[in-house]
Order: structure tokens, then C-alpha cells, then sequence
């Protein structure tokens, strides 16, 4: 009996082993598909890189047939676009999960979250079309109007064409693609302050107000941060929305309401045909290259260096459970 | 006097015992719970619930887990408020005003009466701001005082000494004892005239629990305590009197004196000795 119980033991951390094993080669495929993709970037980019050097950084041209490349017109687009549409995108999105978390009544809160989580996974060539048909015509019809007769003597605000589409155009609607993700990770880190530091506050006389503000926010400061990393890498990678609203034109736009041009969009319109000419394919790999460099940068920063420095201030390890 | 005659008929308490201790102890009475019944949905959590707290002693309220002795004691601060499908019938006077009456300011009523939680349960902020979070949110911007009154409190709270290099540093690098001395110095920050302690030492080690219980004699010149525990001994040794919560009555309340050598219930009697 005591051998049966022995074989079958064995039998057991066998299968166990096996699937340990199994596991650990779909982990080590990630690993791998994550060298891979930045191999062959790097691999396909090094003509243009070691051609044009650092240059390529700060080169304003692109001209395919003179076989002059620089990313500066599409660097500066996918920057404006991607702070443009955080700069609108994090109050809403952290007024929309206070809102949730805080102050909405129960009944309401399970469907607006339901809402909420739709909107983050509709497809975003939907959000373009919507853009371009909402969108466009209202800043083509009274925003653009406004602004020419109100502010066109400051810089950042002058409108050039009357068009509609541009810059600001593709940040809104980026705007709202972001949104959702920063709103449901806000009302979830939110979810997470534990309930007796709240119960804390208002029984010193608190107001909600003051909860959120003094309890609820700073203890949930860590989770909100990186809601807002994943929606600037959401951002700054978005394509088909943005190739529909941003006019493509490889320009540094010199107002938000001037027509511009992405690294991914540019990449999305014209990667096909580059192949007509070696140095034409690398240069735009070297454009893939910047914006797997931009993505990564912002999360090792967004993961390593700033949370150590919130986290010192507000480490949560001491805290005692119960 | 004779509302509390009126009101104790129904009552589990022996009226007698309540006139006695009252007629004994010619001291104001600082709160007094007024045929008090709380519903949770449904479910009738406190039933009929009347005593009154002197002012200046210390109370403890015992009792197994889920008797409603936690619940009673947060109907003390209206902290009931916050939960959702509650209801409240009955009166809670304070300084002979029920706290419940449309015409109180809640804000005011919990500058008044200070809770400790059985957690230590720090904000997210340093020692310094966490004993100075109760003056700012009553509108107090004045930092000389503001910073006399942290350290006031800190001492009072026994803390001072321990935490004095450490007041810009966040709350969590204390230890858990020194949290919840820190959260005791928080509620008497506001200048309270009643401190409401649910079960404050449950998770605490001996050492921090025999502080805070040293603590608790001391504050009784300046403040009304109210503790809910489930610790016979400590309630013993350190209150004046003891009441006990079965199922959502109140079985019995009287001076710890002679609620711990003689109970007048002999489900309190039964309470007491098998803890013993």
C-alpha cells in the first residue's frame, strides 16, 4: 500500500514537472518575440542609422527621391498629439474615476463602468471615422472661426487653413481613446484604499472632498501614475485614428490647429511603398525604431524612476493588516 | 431623570441598577442613548438600546463577535452614515442635544467626539501632517499653533519622544504600536470632548497594548471614553463601567465593580466566567 501511495506520488510531481515545463516555454516565447521585434528593428534600421547618424533626430526633410531622411517633422507630431490629448485626456479621466469610485450611487456605478470598458475596446478606426465626422466639421465650423477672431495673434492657437483637420483634431479623439483606460485603472486604484484610512478621515470630520483629496488620492497615487503611462503608450502608438485626422503632412506644425504628421501614421501610409529603395525601407525602420525607443523609455521611467521617488515619500509596506 | 425612568421600562436593564448608579454618582451625564434601534436592510442589528455615559469615566462595551457593539459604537459619531441601507431609530443625546436632530452639523459633532479604530489606520502623509490633518480640515491655518498642538498632542499620546526626529517622515515607517498611539494623538487633536475606541489594542503586541491601556487612565480627566472590546481583563482593570451586548440587546450595564463580581444576568455571568 505504502509503494502504491510512493508510485502514485511520483506519478504526480511528474505531471507537475511536465507543466512547469510547458509553462515555462510560453514565457520564454515572450521573451523571445520581445528580442526578435527589437533585433530586427535595430537589424533593418542600422543602414539609415549609421548613413545619417544622430542627424536623422533633428532632420526636418524627407525626401524620398533626393534620398534625404529625418524623423524631426514626425518626432514633434507624435509628441504634440500625445501631450495634447493627455493634457485633455488625465482631469477627465481622473474626474470620471473619482466620480465612479466616490460619489456615484451603486446602481449607476455597475453601468457606467460597463460603458467605460465597451468604449476601451472599440476598435480605433472606429473612433477615427467618428472623428472625422464629428469632430472635424465642429472645429472646421465654430472652433476654428472663434479662435482666427479671438487669439490669432498667439502663437500655439494661430489657425493657418480653416480645414478642420490637424493636430488638435487627431488629440481629441485620441483623447477619448485614452480616456477609458486611465478612468477604469483610476476608480479601480481607488477601489483599492483600504476603507477603515477613509472610515479614518471622516470620522475626524472630513468631507468627501476632503478624503479624496487628503486620503484617497495620495494612497492611491502609484496606480493612478501608471493608468496614465499605459495611456501615453496607448497615445503615442495610436494609428489609424490618427492617419484620418492629423492631414499627413510632413511639416513641424507651428499650431495646434496646423496639419502634421506621426511617426505611426507616417509609417501606416507610406511603408509599403518604401521598399522601392534600400535606404528609402531603412529610414522608415528607423522611424520604428524611435517610437520603440520612446515606448520603452517611458515605461522604464514611468515604472523605475518616478515610482521609487512617489514611493519613498508614500511606501505602503508598513502598513499594518488585519 | 424621569425621561430615563420612562424609557428604561421595556428595558433588559434592571432599572433599579441604573437609578442606583445614577443616585451614587451625582456626575453629568455626558451621553445618553435614548431607546435606540438600528436596521441593517432587513435585519434589526440593535434592539432598543438604552444607557448613558458619565462624563470623565471610562466605559467599556463588551460582548462576542457580531453582538452589534461596533455598530453601537459608530452611532455614537454617526459613522452609520456612510452605511448604505441603514436605518436609525432613536435618540443619541450629547450635552443633552440628539446628534441625530436635522439642525446638527456633523463636521462639528466628529470634531467633538475622536474615534480610534482597531486597525492603526494612518493617512498617507507624514507623522506631522497625520496629527495636524483634524486642525486643517476644521479650517485652523494658523502654523505656530498648529505646530504647538502637534506636539502637544504627541506627548500626550506618549508618542513625542519616540517620533520627535521622525515628524516629516510618512506615518507607515512607524510601528503598528506607535500607528495607533499616533491615530490616538490624531483624535485628540481637535480638542474632543468624547473619544470613541473600537477595540484599539486588537492588534497589538502586549507592550503597545499595556501603553495605550496606561494612556486610556490617564485621558479620563480630560475626555468621556467609550471602548468597545472583547477582553475581559482589560475592561476590568481600566473602566468604570461595563456593559454587555448579546444579540443586539444590551443584557446588562452597571459600575465594573460589580458588573465583574456581580452580574445581575446570568448570561453575563455565563460571558464573563468562561472568558475568565
Amino acid at each position: 500500500m505504502a509503494k502504491l501511495n510512493q508510485k502514485l506520488k511520483l506519478k504526480l510531481k511528474y505531471k507537475d514537472d511536465l507543466f512547469k515545463f510547458i509553462l515555462s516555454i510560453f514565457i520564454f516565447g515572450i521573451i523571445l518575440i520581445f528580442i526578435t521585434v527589437v533585433a530586427i528593428i535595430i537589424y533593418y534600421s542600422y543602414p539609415a542609422v549609421s548613413r545619417f547618424g544622430i542627424a536623422f533626430l533633428w532632420t526636418k526633410e524627407w525626401n524620398p527621391p533626393k534620398e534625404i531622411f529625418g524623423a524631426a517633422t514626425f518626432i514633434a507630431g507624435t509628441f504634440m498629439v500625445t501631450i495634447i490629448a493627455l493634457i485633455f485626456a488625465i482631469p477627465l479621466s481622473l474626474g470620471i474615476g473619482i466620480f465612479l469610485e466616490e460619489y456615484c450611487p451603486k446602481f449607476l456605478k455597475g453601468f457606467f463602468t460597463i460603458i467605460i470598458e465597451i468604449l476601451a475596446g472599440i476598435p480605433s478606426v472606429i473612433f477615427g471615422v467618428w472623428g472625422v465626422l464629428t469632430i472635424v466639421p465642429w472645429l472646421r465650423r465654430d472652433i476654428e472661426p472663434f479662435f482666427e477672431a479671438h487669439f490669432s495673434n498667439i502663437p500655439f492657437l494661430k489657425v493657418t487653413e480653416n480645414i478642420g483637420y490637424g493636430i488638435l483634431a487627431a488629440s481629441i479623439v485620441v483623447a477619448f481613446m485614452v480616456v477609458p483606460i486611465i478612468a477604469s485603472i483610476t476608480k479601480d486604484a481607488l477601489a483599492a484604499v483600504p476603507k477603515i484610512t477613509k472610515d479614518g478621515a471622516l470620522a475626524m470630520g472630513a468631507t468627501r472632498l476632503d478624503v479624496i483629496k487628503d486620503v484617497s488620492l495620495p494612497f492611491s497615487y502609484r496606480g493612478i501614475y501608471g493608468g496614465i503611462i499605459l495611456g501615453f503608450g496607448r497615445a503615442v502608438g495610436e494609428t489609424i485614428a490618427v492617419v484620418l485626422l492629423i492631414g499627413n503632412q510632413a511639416i513641424i506644425p507651428k499650431s495646434i490647429f496646423g496639419v502634421g504628421y506621426t511617426i505611426s501614421a507616417m509609417l501606416a501610409n507610406t511603408f509599403t511603398f518604401a521598399v522601392i529603395s534600400p535606404i528609402y525601407a531603412s529610414s522608415e525602420v528607423a522611424l520604428a525604431l524611435i517610437l520603440l525607443l520612446i515606448s520603452l523609455i517611458v515605461n522604464i521611467i514611468g515604472r523605475n524612476v518616478l515610482q521609487k521617488v512617489i514611493g519613498g515619500k508614500l511606501s505602503r509596506t508598513q502598513f499594518g493588516g488585519g | 431623570m424621569a425621561d430615563i425612568d420612562k424609557n428604561n421600562k421595556n428595558n433588559n436593564i434592571d432599572k433599579n441598577n441604573i437609578d442606583n448608579a445614577i443616585d451614587n454618582n451625582k456626575e453629568e451625564i455626558k451621553i445618553e442613548v435614548k431607546n435606540l434601534n438600528f436596521y441593517y436592510g432587513d435585519y434589526h442589528l440593535l434592539k432598543d438600546i438604552n444607557l448613558f455615559f458619565k462624563k470623565n469615566s471610562v466605559c467599556t462595551i463588551l460582548g462576542p463577535s457580531g453582538c452589534g457593539k461596533s455598530s453601537f459604537l459608530r452611532t455614537l459619531n454617526r459613522m452609520n452614515d456612510y452605511t448604505e441601507g441603514s436605518k436609525l431609530k432613536g435618540e443619541v443625546l450629547l450635552d443633552g442635544k440628539n446628534i441625530y436632530d436635522k439642525s446638527i452639523d456633523v463636521v462639528e459633532l466628529r470634531r467633538n467626539v475622536g474615534m480610534v479604530f482597531q486597525n492603526p489606520n494612518p493617512f498617507p502623509k507624514t507623522v506631522f501632517e497625520n496629527v495636524a490633518f483634524g486642525l486643517k480640515i476644521h479650517g485652523i491655518r494658523n502654523k505656530q499653533f498648529i505646530a504647538e498642538r502637534v506636539e502637544k498632542c504627541l506627548k500626550y499620546a506618549g508618542l513625542f519622544d519616540e517620533v520627535k526626529d521622525k515628524l516629516h517622515k510618512n506615518a507607515f515607517s512607524l510601528s503598528g504600536g506607535q500607528q495607533q498611539r499616533l491615530c490616538i494623538a490624531r483624535a485628540i487633536a481637535t480638542n474632543p470632548s468624547v473619544l470613541l475606541m473600537d477595540e484599539p489594542t486588537a492588534y497589538l503586541d502586549p507592550a503597545s497594548t499595556a501603553t495605550i491601556l496606561d494612556l486610556i487612565a490617564n485621558f479620563k480627566k480630560f475626555y468621556t471614553i467609550i471602548i468597545v472590546s472583547h477582553n475581559i481583563q482589560q475592561a476590568g482593570r481600566i473602566s468604570d463601567y461595563s456593559g454587555f451586548f448579546l444579540n443586539g440587546e444590551l443584557i446588562e450595564f452597571s459600575k465594573s465593580g460589580d458588573f465583574f463580581t456581580r452580574p445581575k444576568d446570568k448570561r453575563t455571568e455565563n460571558f464573563i466566567t468562561n472568558r475568565f
